[in-house]
C-alpha cells in the first residue's frame, strides 16, 4: 500500500468501520453478558449452599435463618433477572453517591467475590500480571518456533526436516496438555528429585523475582512452556505450511521468479504474507487467552495464574468473579477480533472494509 | 498398616473426660461442688487433669516451673536494636507463664532448638490456617482430659450458675498491647451479643432459657486479671466450658474498637464497660479498609475480624503464629502464606525458652490433589496428610527422610448408607423403619471382599459402631449384623411384606416398584457404588445411584427429597454427645440418618416431623442428659442413647473407620505418634505445633 492510500485509508474506510464495529460491541456484549450470568445460575444451588455445604464439611453447622439473612446481605434472594440488571447496571455505572463509590472510588463495581471475601477486581488483578507475563512468554515461544518451522517445511517439503518437525507436531496436539505435564513432572523429579511444581520457589514467593533467581525462574518455565507451547505449535505448523505451499505454487510466484525477483523475497513478501492471513486472523483469541491462560494445565502444574481461579470460581458458584472473568475474556475476544481484522487488512492489500466500487 | 489404635489415646476417653469434667475445673479436688482455685498450682497443661482417673498422661506429669526465659535469635536480635521489649517484659512472669513440657499424649517434649520453617500444604478452608495456630480457653489431651490454656484458670460455684475466669497477668497481644479483663468484656458485649460475630444465637455456651425465652450470661469484670459469667439456671460444664465451639472469647479491644457499629443489624448492647461506638455500617466498612481489610458487608467484616480472625492480615491474636502483614504472603489463598513466630507469644519449654521454637509456618497453595505429595517428596513440604495405599510405596522411596504419624478417629465406621425414615412415600417410611430391612440390607454385603475390593484389605469388616478405643466401644456392636448371609438377607426382605416380582427386584405389597436410589455428593460414591449395587442387586433390591454436587445433595436433603445416601455429608457419632449432640440425637437440620425429625426439634416443632418411638426415646434422653448436673446420671443417659443406636443402626457401615495417616519430614523433633483426628480436638491441633522444632 503505498503512502497516499495509506492515509485514505485510514480517513475513510477504517475509522468507519472502527465505529460500526464498536456499535456493534455493544448489543454482542450484552447478549454475551446475559448467556454468561444465565448460565453460571444454572446449577442448583448458590453460593450460600456451596458455602454451607463446605461449613459443614468443617464441622460448623448453620440453620436456615442465617442462610436466608446471607442471601439477603448478597441479593441472592432476587429474581435471577433482578439480579442480572443490578450486576449489569453496577459494573457500567456506579453513582458516585452510593456506597461503594465511597469506599473503592471507582464507578464501576464488579460485586465481591463470595470465596475471597473481597472486591472481585482485586481477586483479578492479584494474578493479572503474572498470568499475562506467562501466556506471553508461551505465545511468543509458539510463534518463533513454529513460524520458522512451518516455512522451511513447506520450501523443503517432504524433507526429512518436513517429516521430523511434522511428527513432533502432532505428537504436541494429540498429547492432551495434562499428560504430557504429569510425564514431564515425572522426569523432572525422577532426574533432578523435583518436580517442579509451580512456577515459583518459596524465596521468589517471598523475595519477588530478581536478576539473581531469574534463572531458577526460567528453569520453572520449561515444563509449562514445552506443554503448552508445543500443543498449539501444531496448528500453526500445518495451517502455515499447507497454506505456503498453496502459495509458492501460484502463478505470481511463478511470474515473479521467471522474472528474476529474488527468492528470498518471494517467500518473505510474497508467499508468506499471504499464507500467515488465517493464523491472524486466529488472533482474536490471543488477548482472551493472555487474560486467562490455560487452565487445566495450570492447575496440573499448579500454575497461579487466572485459569485456576475461574474453575475454583465456578466450582464454588462464586458468580460474580467467575462472571467477572468470563465477562472480561468476552470483551477481550470482541476486542482481539477487531484488532485481527485490522491487522489483516494491512497484510492483505485484498481486504477491504466498505463495499462495492473498487 | 492395621491400627494399632490409640489404646490410650482415645481408649479411656470419654470415661475419663466425663469423669474429668468437673475436677478439671476443680484442681483435682474430689467433690465436685467445691468451688477449688486452681492458680495454686498450675503451671503445666496437665497439672489440673491430674487425678487417678486421667491415668498415664497425668501420672507422667510432674510440675515444672522455670527459672528465667531466653528467645530465638531473631527475636533477640530485634531486642538489640530497640525494636523490640526484652523477653521478660514480653511474656508472663513465671508464676504465670505456661510452661509446655508435654505432648498430648503425656509423652515427655525434647528441648528444642529455634529456627527454620514448617513448611505445610495449602490452608484448606476456613478453619486451616488455625489448626496449627489456635490457642484456645482449654486444650485437651488424647484421653480426654483437658486443662486451662489461655486462660490460667476457672472454676464454678456449687450450683454451676457463676463460672469464674483467671487470666494470665502479663500476658500480650502479639502487637505487644495488654491482654486483660476488657478484651474479654469487648468480646462478649461489642462483638458477640451485638451479632457482630454471627455466632450470637449459634452459640449455646453462653445462652440459657429463661421463662421460655433465650437469656444470654452476664460477664462482671472482677478485676483486670479476673471475670465472671453469672447464669439463672446451672450451666454444666458440657454445655460451657467443654462445649466444643467456645474456644475463645476474646478479642483485641485496641484494635477492633472502630470496626464495631452501632447499626440496626448490629445494635449495641447495653453495658456498664463499654458504650457505643455511634459509627454507620458504612463508616466501619470504611475503617476496615484502612486497615487493609476488605469485606463485601458489616457480616462479612465481623466474621473476618471476630470470627475467623486468624485469617485476616494485622489483627493481633494470642495465637503462637500470626498472618504475615507482607503482600503476597498474607493470605491463605496466596500461593505462599506465611505465619511468623507471635514474638509475644505466652508459653516456654522446660528451660524457659520462649516457644514457639520455628520462625514460621509456610502454607503452600496446590491446585491439584496428589501435588502436596510430590512436593512432600522433593522436600518442599515437611507434613502431609497420606492416604492408606499410598504410604508403603512413599515410605519405602523415601526411607529415613519420612516417618509415619497415626492419627486415631472418632468416626463410626466407613461406607456408609443411611435411609430417608421421614420419606413422605409411606411405602419407603413403613419399609425404612422395620429392622430387618436394615438388617437384609446389612448382612446381604459380603464385607470381606468389600474390604479387599475396596480397600486392598487395609480396613476391617465392621458396623457402624464407636471405634476400639472410643467411648462407647462394644465389639457385639461392631460386629452386629456383619455376616454376610444372602438366604437370611432374602428372608428378612420377605417378613418386610416385600414380594418378588418377574424382573427379580422386590416389589412392595401394593405392587409398585422399590426403588433405592442412594444420593451421593461429589462422586464420593463413584468408586464403591458398583461394588455394593452387586450385592444389593443380588439379593433383589433394584438400586442406582445419583451423584450430586454437594449443595444440591444438601438441598435434596433439606427438602426432604430423597430416598437414601451412600456417604452421609454429616454423618453418624463421634467421639462423644458434649463434643457435638447433633450426630447422635435428632436435634438439628444436620444429619441424613434422622432427616426431618431434626428439623422438628431444631424448629420447635414448627417445622419437620414429630419423632416417634426410639427417635423420641433418644430426644427425651438428650434433654435429660442436657439438664442434669449429675454426672454419673448424665453417663447413664449417654449410655442408653449408644445402646439405642446399636439397637437400631440407623445408619449401616461395612467396614471398621479408617485412622488418619500423615507423613512428617525426620527433620521434625516432637511431632507427637497417636493423636486423634477429631473436630473437638481441632484436628491437627493437637500437634501442638509451637514446640515442634526442625533440625537440619
Amino acid at each position: 500500500m503505498e503512502e497516499n492510500k495509506l492515509i485514505a485509508f485510514f480517513k475513510r474506510d477504517l475509522v468507519q468501520y472502527i465505529i460500526r464495529r464498536v456499535l456493534m460491541f455493544i448489543p454482542t456484549l450484552l447478549l454475551i453478558s446475559i448467556l454468561v450470568f444465565f448460565v453460571i445460575q444454572l446449577p442448583p444451588g448458590d453460593y450460600v449452599s456451596a458455602h454451607i455445604a463446605a461449613l459443614a464439611t468443617e464441622g460448623e453447622l448453620v440453620d436456615a435463618d442465617y442462610a436466608a439473612s446471607m442471601r439477603a446481605d448478597y441479593g441472592l434472594d432476587l429474581p435471577v433477572w433482578q439480579q442480572y440488571i443490578k450486576w449489569v447496571k453496577d459494573i457500567i455505572w456506579t453513582p458516585t453517591d452510593s456506597a461503594y463509590y465511597r469506599l473503592y472510588h471507582s464507578h464501576h463495581n464488579w460485586k465481591y467475590s463470595f470465596a475471597y471475601g473481597r472486591d472481585v477486581w482485586s481477586v483479578v488483578n492479584d494474578r493479572l500480571g503474572l498470568t499475562i507475563g506467562v501466556t506471553a512468554i508461551i505465545m511468543l515461544f509458539q510463534y518463533l518456533v513454529s513460524i520458522p518451522i512451518a516455512v522451511y517445511a513447506s520450501t523443503h517439503q517432504y524433507s526429512a526436516g518436513d517429516y521430523i518437525s511434522a511428527i513432533i507436531g502432532f505428537l504436541g496436539t494429540a498429547i492432551p496438555n495434562f499428560i504430557l505435564a504429569i510425564v514431564l513432572m515425572y522426569l523432572s523429579y525422577k532426574w533432578t528429585g523435583n518436580a517442579n511444581v509451580g512456577l515459583f520457589t518459596q524465596e521468589m514467593l517471598q523475595n519477588g523475582i530478581h536478576l539473581y533467581n531469574f534463572g531458577d525462574f526460567l528453569k520453572r518455565m520449561i515444563i509449562p512452556i514445552v506443554v503448552i507451547g508445543t500443543s498449539g505449535t501444531c496448528g500453526i505448523i500445518r495451517s502455515v505450511r499447507a497454506q505456503m505451499l498453496d502459495e509458492v505454487a501460484k502463478q505470481y510466484t511463478l511470474t515473479a521468479r521467471a522474472k528474476g525477483v529474488s527468492e528470498g523475497k518471494i517467500i518473505m513478501k510474497y508467499c508468506f504474507r499471504a499464507a500467515i492471513n488465517p493464523t491472524v486472523s486466529g488472533l482474536g483469541g490471543v488477548l482472551s487467552s493472555l487474560f486467562s491462560g490455560s487452565t487445566v494445565t495450570a492447575m496440573v502444574l499448579n500454575m497461579q495464574i487466572q485459569g485456576p481461579v475461574l474453575y475454583k470460581a465456578l466450582q464454588s458458584q462464586d458468580m460474580y468473579l467467575a462472571g467477572a472473568i468470563v465477562m472480561i475474556q468476552a470483551v477481550l475476544v470482541v476486542i482481539g477480533v477487531l484488532f485481527s481484522d485490522i491487522a489483516l487488512a494491512f497484510l492483505d492489500p485484498r481486504i477491504r472494509y466498505s463495499g462495492g466500487n473498487r | 498398616m492395621r491400627r494399632k489404635m490409640n489404646s490410650k489415646a482415645v481408649s479411656l476417653a470419654l470415661a475419663a473426660a466425663t469423669a474429668m469434667t468437673m475436677l478439671a475445673g476443680c484442681g483435682g479436688a474430689a467433690t465436685p461442688s467445691q468451688p477449688t482455685d486452681t492458680t495454686a498450682s498450675t503451671e503445666t497443661q496437665t497439672t489440673e487433669t491430674t487425678t487417678e482417673a486421667t491415668t498415664d498422661i497425668a501420672a507422667s506429669t510432674e510440675e515444672v516451673k522455670v527459672e528465667g526465659y531466653s528467645e530465638a535469635p531473631m527475636l533477640a536480635d530485634q531486642v538489640a536494636s530497640g525494636k523490640l521489649p526484652a523477653v521478660e517484659e514480653r511474656i508472663p512472669n513465671t508464676d504465670n507463664v505456661f510452661v509446655e513440657s508435654v505432648d498430648a499424649t503425656g509423652g515427655a517434649l525434647e528441648v528444642g532448638t529455634y529456627g527454620g520453617v514448617i513448611n505445610l500444604g495449602p490452608a484448606g478452608g476456613g478453619w486451616g490456617l488455625s489448626r496449627p495456630s489456635l490457642e484456645s480457653i482449654i486444650r485437651y489431651n488424647t484421653d480426654g482430659s483437658y486443662y486451662p490454656n489461655v486462660i490460667k484458670s476457672f472454676e464454678h460455684n456449687d450450683d454451676y450458675t457463676v463460672w469464674t475466669f483467671k487470666l494470665r497477668e502479663g500476658m500480650k497481644w502479639s502487637d505487644g498491647e495488654d491482654f486483660n479483663a476488657d478484651d474479654i468484656t469487648f468480646w462478649y458485649y461489642m462483638c458477640h451479643l451485638s451479632n457482630f460475630d454471627s455466632k450470637k444465637s449459634g452459640w449455646s455456651a453462653l445462652k440459657e432459657e429463661v421463662d421460655g425465652e433465650d437469656a444470654w450470661a452476664v460477664l462482671t469484670k472482677v478485676d483486670d486479671y479476673t471475670v465472671t459469667w453469672t447464669f439463672v439456671n446451672p450451666k454444666y460444664p458440657a454445655d460451657f466450658i467443654e462445649n466444643g465451639d467456645f474456644k475463645w472469647c476474646w478479642a483485641p479491644a485496641h484494635y477492633l474498637a472502630d470496626l464495631i457499629p452501632d447499626s440496626e443489624d448490629f445494635p449495641y448492647v447495653e453495658n456498664e464497660y463499654w458504650q457505643s461506638t455511634g459509627l454507620s455500617e458504612e463508616d466501619v466498612l470504611s475503617n476496615a479498609q484502612k486497615k487493609n481489610i476488605d469485606a463485601a458487608t458489616v457480616k462479612d467484616l465481623g466474621k473476618a475480624v471476630a470470627y475467623n480472625f486468624w485469617n485476616t492480615s494485622g489483627i493481633p491474636t494470642l495465637n503462637s503464629f500470626v498472618l504475615s502483614t507482607v503482600p503476597g504472603n498474607s493470605s491463605k489463598d496466596d500461593t505462599l502464606c506465611i505465619m511468623d513466630r507471635n514474638p509475644y507469644f505466652w508459653k516456654v519449654d522446660a528451660a524457659g525458652n520462649q516457644l514457639p521454637y520455628v520462625d514460621a509456618l509456610h502454607f503452600n497453595t496446590t491446585s491439584e490433589e496428589g501435588q502436596d505429595l510430590l512436593m512432600f517428596r522433593s522436600g518442599e513440604i515437611d507434613v502431609i496428610e497420606i492416604a492408606m495405599q499410598d504410604i508403603s510405596a512413599t515410605l519405602a522411596d523415601l526411607g529415613d527422610a519420612a516417618t509415619l504419624r497415626e492419627w486415631g478417629t472418632t468416626n463410626w465406621g466407613a461406607y456408609q448408607i443411611t435411609f430417608n425414615y421421614t420419606n413422605t412415600d409411606e411405602n419407603y417410611a413403613t419399609l425404612f423403619a422395620n429392622s430387618d430391612f436394615r438388617e437384609a440390607m446389612s448382612i446381604c454385603v459380603d464385607r470381606d471382599q468389600v474390604s479387599q475390593l475396596l480397600t486392598d484389605g487395609f480396613l476391617e469388616p465392621g458396623q457402624c459402631a464407636p471405634a476400639e478405643g472410643n467411648v462407647g466401644y462394644d465389639a457385639e456392636w461392631t460386629s452386629k449384623w456383619t455376616e454376610y448371609n444372602v438366604d437370611k438377607a432374602k428372608s428378612l426382605l420377605e417378613g418386610c411384606g416385600l414380594v418378588m416380582g418377574n424382573d427379580g427386584f422386590y416389589k412392595f405389597a401394593d405392587g409398585s416398584d422399590l426403588m433405592i436410589t442412594f444420593l451421593a455428593y461429589d462422586g464420593s460414591a463413584d468408586e464403591s457404588y458398583p461394588v455394593f449395587e452387586q450385592y444389593y442387586k443380588a439379593v433383589g433390591i433394584n438400586c442406582a445411584l445419583k451423584n450430586l454436587e454437594v449443595s444440591a445433595f444438601d438441598e435434596a436433603v433439606d427438602n426432604n427429597d430423597w430416598v437414601a445416601v451412600m456417604g452421609p455429608h454429616t454423618s453418624i457419632g463421634g467421639a462423644s454427645l458434649k463434643d457435638r449432640a447433633a450426630p447422635f440425637v435428632p436435634i438439628a437440620q444436620a444429619a441424613e440418618w434422622y432427616g426431618e425429625y431434626g428439623t422438628f426439634y431444631a424448629t420447635k416443632g414448627a417445622q419437620g416431623v414429630e419423632p416417634t418411638g426410639d427417635m423420641a426415646k433418644l430426644v427425651e434422653l438428650y434433654d435429660k442428659w442436657r439438664l442434669t448436673s449429675d454426672e454419673a446420671e448424665r453417663e447413664t443417659y449417654q449410655d442408653q442413647i449408644y445402646q439405642i443406636h446399636k439397637e437400631n443402626l440407623w445408619s449401616i457401615a461395612y467396614l471398621k473407620a479408617e485412622n488418619s495417616y500423615q507423613l512428617v519430614s525426620s527433620k521434625l523433633k516432637n511431632f507427637a505418634d497417636n493423636l486423634v483426628w477429631a473436630d473437638c480436638y481441632q484436628y491437627a491441633n493437637m500437634a501442638h505445633y509451637e514446640v515442634i522444632f526442625k533440625t537440619e
